[in-house]
């Protein structure tokens, strides 16, 4: 398996690679995606711009009261990182929950996020913490939601000439629970249906639920059905069950070799229960 | 010459680390794609992408031109190059012509169609893309039993039912055991297609030495005499003139028992260009075009009477062939034929087999080749039986054995089982696993509707393949072990060892033969140019039959030793001890390398005596041995979602006398790892144009080791009479007692739902149906 | 492959069937098809070059039309091939006046067969079915574009 010849940069600085992906060059991040389909022949990229040694976008830092994750911060980075751990455990579970160590040492969050794999893990984190992705091109920057970034199947809402250069994501506070939870593809390790949930309480009752679903359908997705089911309840069994029936409710579902679309739809509804009493419990 | 200082530290039995892995775990072994050469080409095969097709034309020219490219061959460049061969004879087999690149049609995705020939692998891999083939498509058929039947599309046209061969075997009165019986369970069960998926892809680097008429030959194989002769059979060349080289081999499981058409083609390009030319399997060939293994549909019948005891036996077995006969294709199912009644006793069987041609990758040997198939039937039927009778698993077992007083024993498919105590590792496991306990639990977990499963299989199986007359190639092995002048031990053995660790285990037996240390020896193999013929590694034979060779060589040469030693020592009286000859009247000896060195100088030979100490074995095994064990598996099923997760995995093993007990433990996890995957995740998927669907590693589930579970591994030891060592082989044992505990436990944990079986890969779909179709 | 759906398109069937038989329209509506090119009644030569994310590919095929019954139902057949695999789909589209107010639509529903072979079909499973939905919704959203 022998990729076609193309050409390789790995600028040093951000304007660089801008002025070069703006002239039809690629971005290569973590290459675990890339590489593999370039090797297949089903890419073949003429020009390929390595973002892995530009500083400038690997950091997770907290400013003004969000946290910045940079786009080539490794799965492993963001696994490790003490700062998400504290501050929004939910990532560093999706990330640990990505594919193998290999796989996770070198993809980067960019790279998930770019590639818009239906089945990657974080688009579900992402849906749930509302983040938000900043795109830059040579000449323009933008601040996307989760729901207009993520288009279709492979397709996000980036242009060419344009890189995703930061994540940002909320601070959760101690009254927050989060759980992320995937039935694993064994062959791959992509999701065949993941759930993130995040849920607060506030005087007993359910004040605000968010839940991040991938894997089912093209894109992941926030169902936002389930969410206003639960909110305002107690967070009882019998809460969880009806709220988490609705979350594949009128989802196109995938089928493939690994799970046909009722096994899947079943499977988000049994996750999502799961996740969400998970959240709950984890709640300080 | 000294008093004696006798050494007697000893190795067989020992937990002694395989001296092959330091050069394996640091990276620094060198394998066929390690191989560099001055002015070495590469090649690339262009490979059909259609699984049946007529070619109506190959251009060639635009490959030609393209940079780098040497040159272009096609089917038609290779006419004068002999058939892949099949290595097996048996009435009414129907061969077709298997060229090494196709002429006027391809019969599977990943059928060889061309070589590009280039400086370099990318301009080899750019130029393939240039070559244009003209196809017709014709219609394909991938599913045997969808080829069995009336309208399917003709495989080979000249045989229309797509019917490879056929096999029946009687044993007993068979219509009498069912006229007898009191129940008769019937069941289908499938084997699926599995990818054997060795580490190491095949490769293969030929380089052609015209001014010597030399053809050097390294594969990546288990096989390297074999294929020598065979290769230079399909070149026209006399075999002297060819040197095949089995670097480090980086696992095989059966894939690499072959003789591929890439080996005689990369022989063929050689003496064509003059020069060394190497090919590399990529892994998207290595699943399309090295061959699968399993591929059964069985049909089982089973009489018994009310009381548990089998009568009788019948199978019908359909072998998926694919699209060729590889070198023992047609061999396989007739192994799970002999496999049939496991070590149950009963006289009467009837297997009748139908080997079909598909327009898929042939199937051939995979670890365990036909005995897993075999065990997994047999295994389940008695649980299908315990289930129809209410009578549980581990009794039904315990009724059916042969018993220890019979051996050896007779079996109706006409096998003599060396020696046998059955029931001593069911018995053994049972209590390792806390079997009473378990099933009190599991009432109490049924009445919270809670799954839970314990299951038990009981195994036998066919190692040490085998004597001559029951084997397509010889059945022997051989072994040379000599002793340099300055006293340090090589031994050369036919066998070849690519993970078994060998390199070990007939040290072992040599140091504790000769009394000298680990170190003094060396363990050379796959070399055709240095070790005399030999057969290779297969079938758990190394240790039996490779390894009494090197056993029955040192006996050769211990009473050269003692010769010469008496000699030196002018004694009548001497013995061989700790690498001493001694003189049993003074206690006077000397060494080894004293002995070693007389014996070259040779100023003086004992009578009769030839210079030089060297000793040569080649060993043809009376029998086969016949290892057993039992595997059981707790599982707990999630009722949501139909995950399975394994509890606990027992594993009671019986190889005869253990060598390493260390190597001995890998064998087995390794073996249960295969059969997980086979159990729960593997399979090669075709769908109905002959597509693979399930080629590569994002979509064919290898197990991984994150989900391995704990493996308890246990042993009884029965020592097998069929060699002076005792041993009795487990390369394959894992692979053939895991899959039917496995999913004998998940349909026992599913057993209130009135489940009966489920067929593998159990995937957690397939069990959320079955809860889905029950609640 | 089962493939089957049904979208709807903001004209009269008349209309409908007509565009969705008119080459032109075809080409333009057709994801990454670079041209049409009539070789026979009812029968085009296509060229396309299939960009989704990283991945992308060159395919040549033909297309063709049958068992037209205008204005209620054909069958569109689709073929190409390419470096990285083959295509081939084959499907009856069946038309139907849809009672929708204020303006009339058609609805156009789907039911056929897809093969895929080569590269794309042994390494591509897990995402045949999720973007081969997604091609047939652009190429319906296209049309829908196109009909006014
Ligand atoms: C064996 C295996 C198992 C896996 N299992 C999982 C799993 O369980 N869950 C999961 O979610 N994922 C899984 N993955 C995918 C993995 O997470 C990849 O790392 C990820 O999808 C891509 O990230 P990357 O950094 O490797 O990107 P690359 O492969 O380098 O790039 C992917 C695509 O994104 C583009 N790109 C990269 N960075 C940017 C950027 N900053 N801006 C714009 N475009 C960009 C590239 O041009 C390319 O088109 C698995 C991958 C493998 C090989």
């Amino acid at each position: 398996m022998f990729a076609q010849k193309f050409e390789y940069t790995a600028p040093k600085t951000l304007d660089e690679a801008l002025h070069l992906l703006a002239n039809g060059a690629k971005p290569l991040a973590g290459g675990m995606s890339l590489i593999p389909m370039m090797k297949l022949r089903l890419a073949a990229p003429e020009h390929l711009v390595d973002l892995r040694a530009l500083k400038d976008l690997n950091y997770i830092r907290e400013a003004g009261g969000q946290l910045h994750i940079g786009a080539t911060a490794s799965h492993y980075d963001i696994e490790s990182s003490a700062l998400l751990r504290q501050k929004c455990p939910l990532l560093t579970e999706t990330a640990a929950a990505i594919g193998d160590v290999q796989v996770r040492n070198l993809g980067t969050i960019g790279g998930s996020v770019a590639h818009a794999d239906p089945a990657a893990d974080y688009p579900a984190a992402l849906q749930a913490l509302e983040a938000k992705f900043v795109l830059r091109s040579e000449k323009s920057e933008r601040t996307l939601s989760a729901a207009d970034l993520f288009v279709d199947a492979l397709t996000t809402a980036l242009q060419p000439g344009e890189i995703l250069s930061e994540v940002i994501v909320p601070i959760d506070d101690t009254r927050t629970g989060t759980s992320y939870l995937k039935m694993a593809q064994p062959a791959s390790g992509f999701a065949i249906v993941g759930v993130a949930a995040r849920v607060r309480q506030n005087a007993g009752k359910i004040s605000f639920v968010r839940i991040g679903v991938t894997g089912l359908s093209n894109r992941a997705y926030r169902a936002t059905a389930a969410e206003k089911a639960l909110e305002g309840k107690t967070g009882s069994a019998a809460d969880i069950q009806s709220a988490a029936a609705l979350v594949a409710r009128g989802v196109d579902a995938n089928s493939d070799l690994h799970a046909s679309a009722d096994y899947r739809k079943h499977l988000a509804v049994v996750h999502a229960a799961r996740a969400l009493k998970t959240a709950l419990s984890r709640i300080a | 010459m000294a008093t004696t200082t006798v050494k007697t530290e000893t190795f067989v039995g020992k937990r002694i680390r395989r001296r092959e892995d330091p050069r394996l775990i640091t990276g620094t072994a060198t394998y066929v794609e390690d191989i560099q050469m001055p002015g070495m080409h590469y090649a690339m095969i262009l490979r059909s992408p259609h699984a049946a097709a007529r070619i109506r034309s190959i251009n060639t020219k635009p490959a030609e031109a393209a940079p780098g490219v040497v040159c272009v061959f096609t089917g038609k460049d290779t006419k004068g190059v002999g058939v892949v061969p099949c290595g097996v004879a048996m009435p009414d087999l129907r061969v077709p012509q298997h060229t090494i690149l196709a002429t006027d049609r391809v019969y599977f995705v990943g059928h060889p169609v061309a070589v590009v020939v280039a400086r370099d692998r990318y301009l080899a891999r750019d130029a393939a893309d240039l070559i244009e083939v003209d196809y017709e498509v014709l219609p394909a058929v991938a599913d045997p039993e969808k080829a069995l039947a009336k309208g399917a599309p003709a495989v080979h046209p000249q045989w229309p039912d797509n019917i490879a061969f056929t096999y029946h075997q009687d044993g007993g009165n068979i219509d009498k055991a069912f006229a007898e019986a009191d129940v008769v369970v019937k069941q289908r069960i499938v084997s699926q297609r599995l990818v054997p998926m060795a580490m190491e892809t095949r490769g293969v680097v030929a380089e052609w030495r015209g001014a010597d008429r030399q053809l050097n030959l390294y594969t990546s194989t288990q096989i390297p005499h074999l294929v020598r002769t065979l290769v230079a059979g399909m070149l026209g060349l006399e075999e002297n003139r060819m040197r095949v080289i089995a670097p480090e081999v980086g696992g095989g499981f059966g894939s690499k028992l072959n003789v591929y058409a890439e080996e005689a083609l990369m022989g063929f390009v050689s003496t064509r260009i003059q020069k060394p030319v190497k090919w590399i399997e990529s892994r998207r060939e290595n699943f399309t075009c090295t061959i699968h293994g399993r591929g059964h549909v069985d049909y089982y019948e089973v009489a018994a009477k009310r009381d548990g005891t089998i009568l009788g036996i019948k199978l019908k077995l359909i072998q998926d062939v694919g699209a060729y006969h590889q070198l023992l294709t047609p061999l396989i199912p007739q192994l799970s034929v002999l496999m049939m009644p496991g070590i149950y006793n009963t006289q009467n069987i009837r297997a009748d087999i139908v080997g079909v041609f598909t327009n898929c990758v042939p199937t051939d040997a995979y670890r365990g080749a036909g005995r897993p198939e075999a065990t997994h039937g047999i295994e389940r039927m008695v649980d299908v039986l315990a289930a129809e009778l209410k009578m549980d698993p581990a009794e039904i077992r315990f009724k059916n054995f042969v018993t220890k007083d019979k051996f050896p024993y007779a079996t109706a498919t006409g096998l003599m089982y060396d020696s046998g105590d059955y029931a001593a590792p069911l018995r053994k496991a049972l209590d390792l696993v806390g079997y009473v306990k378990l099933r009190l639990e599991q009432a109490d977990l049924r009445k919270q509707r809670k799954y839970m499963g314990i299951g038990i299989s009981t195994y036998g199986e066919i190692c040490a393949i085998g004597p001559s007359p029951a084997t397509p190639a010889g059945g022997w092995e051989s072994a040379t072990v000599k002793i340099d002048p300055t006293g340090k031990v090589t031994i050369l053995t036919g066998t070849c060892p690519h993970g078994q660790g060998e390199e070990t285990t007939f040290a072992q037996i040599a140091a504790d033969e000769l009394g000298v240390g680990l170190d003094d020896i060396l363990v050379i193999r796959g070399d055709t140019a240095v070790v005399q013929y030999g057969i290779g590694t297969f079938g758990s034979r190394a240790t039996a039959v490779g390894g009494t060779a090197v056993y029955y060589a040192l006996q050769d040469l211990k009473a050269k030793i003692k010769k010469f030693g008496a000699m030196l020592l002018e004694s009548d009286d001497v013995t061989l001890i700790g690498g001493q000859v001694v003189d049993n009247k003074t206690g006077k000896s000397t060494t080894l390398q004293e002995i070693a060195r007389a014996s070259y100088r040779a100023l003086k030979l004992p009578p009769n005596t030839e210079p030089g100490l060297i000793a040569t074995r080649f060993w043809e095994p009376p029998n086969f041995t016949f290892p057993f064990g039992a595997h059981i598996v707790v599982t707990d099923i999630d009722g949501e979602t139909g995950q399975i997760k394994i509890r606990r995995y027992v594993a009671v093993d019986d190889c005869g006398n253990i060598l390493n007990p260390l190597i001995v433990d890998g064998q087995v996890h390794g073996g249960v790892a295969q059969g997980l995957g086979q159990a729960l995740w593997e399979q090669a998927v075709y769908d109905d144009d002959g597509q693979l669907t399930t080629g590569e590693l994002m979509d064919y589930a290898l197990p991984r080791a994150h989900l391995m579970p704990w493996i308890e591994s246990h042993h009884t030891c029965t020592p097998s009479p069929v060699n002076p060592l005792g041993v009795k082989g487990v390369g394959e044992a894992g692979t053939i007692g895991c899959s039917p505990a496995v999913v004998n436990s998940v349909v026992d944990a599913l057993a209130p739902l009135g489940v009966r079986h489920i067929d593998m890969p159990l995937t957690p779909e397939k069990i959320w149906k079955v809860l889905a179709a029950k609640h | 492959m089962k493939i089957s759906g049904s979208y709807t398109l903001p004209v009269a069937p008349e209309r409908a069937y007509q565009i969705l038989q008119d080459p032109a329209v075809l080409a333009q509506a057709m994801p990454g098809c670079e041209g049409l090119e009539q070789i026979g009644p009812n029968e085009y030569r296509m060229k396309m070059n299939v960009i989704l994310a990283a991945l992308s590919g060159k395919f040549e095929g033909k297309v063709r039309i049958a068992d037209a019954v205008p204005p209620t139902s054909f069958r569109l057949i689709v073929e190409g091939s390419g470096r990285i695999g083959f295509l081939k789909g084959d499907g009856l589209l069946k038309l139907s006046l849809a009672n929708t107010n204020p303006s009339v639509s058609t609805v156009v529903s789907y039911e056929g067969d897809a093969h895929v072979g080569g590269t794309l079909a042994a390494v591509g499973q897990r995402l045949i079915d999720g973007t081969s939905k997604m091609m047939l919704k652009k190429f319906f959203d296209k049309l829908v574009s196109l009909a006014h």
